[in-house]
C-alpha cells in the first residue's frame, strides 16, 4: 500500500479526536458563551419573571415598587409592642409580645437566625469579635492609615453591662432600625424572628453574666 | 494494452471502508450526545458581572451564610439577589471608596438597582421552587455547585429535565439535615450512614414527584 495512504488515513483517525478534545475543553473550563440554545422552543418567553428588568419603566424594574403608604394585605401596623418594641405610652417593652410564645423551639429558631445575620460582625458568643470584625480591623490597622475610606466600628458586646440592662423591646427596635453605625435589618429578617434572635441574644447575655444563684443552681 | 489494473493493496480498501461506514454513524453518535449535551451547552456559564462580587471572599473567607444575602430562599420559590442596601450594611464603613464598589455606591444614590447578570435560568416554561427543596434537606451545593470557592459565579450544573429528574427519582443520596443545607463543606456521603439517610427521607417526608404537572404547569 502506498505510504500517501496509510498516513493520511492515520491523520484523518487523529482529526476524528479533535472535536471531542475541544468539547472536552469547552465543558471543563466556564465561559462567558453560553447557554448556547440551538432549538430555542419557548425558553425566553415574552413575560416578567421574579426580578427581571422591564425597559418601560424608569428604574428598570419589572417588580414595581408599592406605592408610598400602602399597606399589603396581614400586614396593619396594629400593635406597636409587636412591631415596634413599644408599649403603648412610648416606653420599651420589658416583656415578650403576647402573640410569642417563648419555648426552646423559638429559642433554637433565634440562635439559628443569630448564626445567620448577626454572628459575622458580633461573633458567636456577642462579644463583637465576629470574622467580618477581625477583617474590618486590619484594614483599620493599615500602616498608611485607614484603607479607601474604612471607618469601622467595633461592634458592641450585647454583654457589655449597657445593653445587657436594656430591656427587649429596645434591643428589638436596634435590630429592626440600627443603632448608630449598625443598619437596620427590618427588611432582611422577618419581625417573628427578629424577636426570635432578642430571645437568643438575652439568653446569650444570660448564659455569660449568670447571676451566681443561678450559675450554682444550675452546677448543683 | 494499457488497461488500468488495480493494485493488490486496494482489496484491502474495501473492507476498510466498511469498518469507517460501521464506525462513523457510531462516532457521530457519541458526539452529539457528548458535545451537544447540556452539560456543554449550559453548565459553565460564567458571565462577567458589573460588580467584581466575589462569593469566595464573602461566603468562603468571612462565612457569611447565604440566607445573609439571599434570604427568601427558605419561604419563596425565588432566592432573591440581594438588593444594595444589604451591601451597604458593611460597605459603609468597609472600603466605601474602593474602585471596585462604584458601582454600588452609585445603585445606593440614585436607588437604581446593579444590573447583575442572571446565570441560572430554566427555560420559562418550566416551574421551580427553592423553599420547596431547601426545607427538605437540599443543600445549595447539590445544585450549585462550590459557590463558597468561586470568585465569580458560574453554573456547575446542566440544569435539565434528565438532572432534576436523576435526583427526583433518587434523593436518598442527597439528602442532609435542615440544619446543613447552606453548609457548603457538608458532605452527606461521608457524614451520614445508609439508614441515618433513610430517616431523613421519613422525617422529611420525601416523595419527590416525576408528574410533567409539578415542573411544567
Ligand atoms: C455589619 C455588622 C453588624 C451586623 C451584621 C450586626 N451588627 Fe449589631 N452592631 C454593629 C455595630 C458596628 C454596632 C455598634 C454601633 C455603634 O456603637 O455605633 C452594633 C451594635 C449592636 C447592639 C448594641 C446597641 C446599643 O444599644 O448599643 C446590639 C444589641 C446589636 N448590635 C445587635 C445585633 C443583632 C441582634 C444583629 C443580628 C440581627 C446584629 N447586631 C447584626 C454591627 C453589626
Ligand atoms: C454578601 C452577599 C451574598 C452572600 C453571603 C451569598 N451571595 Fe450569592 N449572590 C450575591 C450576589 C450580589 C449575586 C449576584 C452577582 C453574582 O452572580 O455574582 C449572587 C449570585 C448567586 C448565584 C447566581 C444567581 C444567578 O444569577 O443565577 C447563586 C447560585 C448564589 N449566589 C448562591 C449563593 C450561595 C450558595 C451562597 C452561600 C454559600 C451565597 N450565594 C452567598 C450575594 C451573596
Ligand atoms: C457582612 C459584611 C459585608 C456585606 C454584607 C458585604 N460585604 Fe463586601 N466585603 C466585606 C469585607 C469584610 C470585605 C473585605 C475587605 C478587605 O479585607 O479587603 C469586602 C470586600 C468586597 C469587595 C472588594 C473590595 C476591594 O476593594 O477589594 C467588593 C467588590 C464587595 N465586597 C462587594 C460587595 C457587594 C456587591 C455586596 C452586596 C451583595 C457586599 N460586598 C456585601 C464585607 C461585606
Ligand atoms: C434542587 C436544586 C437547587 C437547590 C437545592 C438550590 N438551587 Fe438555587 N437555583 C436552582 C435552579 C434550577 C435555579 C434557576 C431557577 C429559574 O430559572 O427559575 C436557581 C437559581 C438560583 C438563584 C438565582 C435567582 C433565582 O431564584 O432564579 C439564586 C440566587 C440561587 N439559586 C441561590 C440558591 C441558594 C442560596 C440555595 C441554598 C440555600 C439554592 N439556590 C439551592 C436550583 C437549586
Ligand atoms: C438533588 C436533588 C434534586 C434535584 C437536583 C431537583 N430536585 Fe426537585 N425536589 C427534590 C426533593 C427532595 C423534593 C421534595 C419532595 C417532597 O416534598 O416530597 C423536590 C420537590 C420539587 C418540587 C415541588 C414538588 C411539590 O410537590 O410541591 C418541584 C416543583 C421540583 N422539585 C422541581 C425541580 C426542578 C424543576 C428541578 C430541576 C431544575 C429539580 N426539582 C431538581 C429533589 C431534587
Ligand atoms: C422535575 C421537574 C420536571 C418534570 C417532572 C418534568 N419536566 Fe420537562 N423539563 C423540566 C425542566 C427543568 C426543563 C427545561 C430544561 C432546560 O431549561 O433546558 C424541561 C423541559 C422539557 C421539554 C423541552 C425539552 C427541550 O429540550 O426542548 C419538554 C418537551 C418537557 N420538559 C416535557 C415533559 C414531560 C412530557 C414531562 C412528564 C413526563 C415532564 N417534562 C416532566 C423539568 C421537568
Amino acid at each position: 500500500m502506498p505510504r500517501v495512504i496509510i498516513y493520511s488515513s492515520f491523520v484523518l483517525l487523529l482529526l476524528l479526536a479533535v472535536p471531542p478534545a475541544i468539547v472536552a475543553k469547552i465543558r471543563s473550563t466556564p465561559s462567558e458563551g453560553r447557554p448556547i440554545h440551538i432549538v430555542q422552543d419557548m425558553d425566553y418567553q415574552s413575560k416578567f419573571k421574579t426580578q427581571t428588568p422591564n425597559p418601560l419603566f424608569a428604574d428598570d424594574r419589572a417588580m414595581r415598587q408599592p406605592v408610598p403608604g400602602a399597606v399589603a394585605r396581614g400586614e396593619v401596623f396594629d400593635d406597636p409592642h409587636f412591631h415596634e418594641g413599644t408599649l403603648d405610652d412610648g416606653s420599651w417593652a420589658s416583656e415578650f409580645p403576647a402573640r410569642i410564645d417563648v419555648d426552646l423551639e423559638f429559642v433554637e429558631r433565634g440562635k439559628q437566625r443569630f448564626g445567620i445575620y448577626c454572628a459575622v460582625c458580633h461573633g458567636d458568643a456577642g462579644y463583637g469579635d465576629g470574622i467580618v470584625n477581625e477583617r474590618a480591623m486590619t484594614l483599620m490597622a493599615n500602616a498608611d492609615g485607614p484603607l479607601q475610606g474604612t471607618a469601622w466600628v467595633q461592634p458592641k458586646s450585647v454583654h457589655a453591662p449597657e445593653v445587657a440592662a436594656q430591656p427587649v423591646g429596645q434591643i428589638f427596635h436596634s435590630i429592626s432600625k440600627g443603632i448608630r453605625n449598625m443598619a437596620g435589618y427590618e427588611a432582611q429578617i422577618a419581625t417573628e424572628d427578629r424577636w426570635a434572635i432578642v430571645a437568643y441574644v438575652r439568653a446569650l447575655q444570660l448564659s455569660q453574666n449568670a447571676p451566681a444563684g443561678l450559675r450554682a443552681e444550675a452546677t448543683r | 494494452m494499457s488497461r488500468f489494473l488495480f493494485p493488490k493493496w486496494s482489496n484491502l480498501l474495501l473492507p476498510g471502508l466498511i469498518a469507517a461506514g460501521a464506525v462513523m454513524p457510531l462516532y457521530a453518535v457519541f458526539f452529539v450526545a457528548y458535545g451537544f449535551s447540556p452539560k456543554t451547552l449550559d453548565a459553565g456559564y460564567q458571565p462577567v458581572q458589573p460588580v467584581p462580587f466575589s462569593h469566595a471572599l464573602h461566603a468562603g473567607q468571612l462565612g457569611m451564610d447565604c440566607r445573609y444575602c439571599h434570604n427568601t430562599v427558605e419561604d419563596a420559590s425565588h432566592a432573591a439577589v440581594p438588593p444594595t442596601q444589604t451591601c451597604m450594611n458593611c460597605h459603609t464603613q468597609i472600603r466605601p471608596e474602593s474602585p471596585k464598589l462604584v458601582e454600588v455606591q452609585e445603585s445606593y444614590r440614585t436607588g437604581k438597582p446593579i444590573e447583575w447578570i442572571r446565570i441560572h435560568k430554566l427555560g420559562d416554561y418550566s416551574y421551580f421552587n427553592h423553599a420547596a427543596h431547601v426545607n427538605r434537606g437540599v443543600g445549595c451545593v447539590s445544585c450549585h455547585g462550590r459557590i463558597d470557592q468561586m470568585e465569580v459565579v458560574y453554573q456547575s450544573q446542566p440544569l435539565s429535565m434528565g438532572w432534576c429528574l436523576d435526583c427526583h427519582r433518587n434523593p436518598e443520596p442527597h439528602l442532609r439535615p435542615v440544619s446543613e443545607v447552606t453548609n457548603m463543606a457538608y458532605q452527606p456521603e461521608f457524614e451520614l450512614t445508609d439508614t441515618e439517610r433513610e430517616g431523613l427521607l421519613a422525617k422529611y417526608d420525601i416523595h419527590p414527584s416525576e408528574n410533567c404537572s409539578t415542573c411544567h404547569r
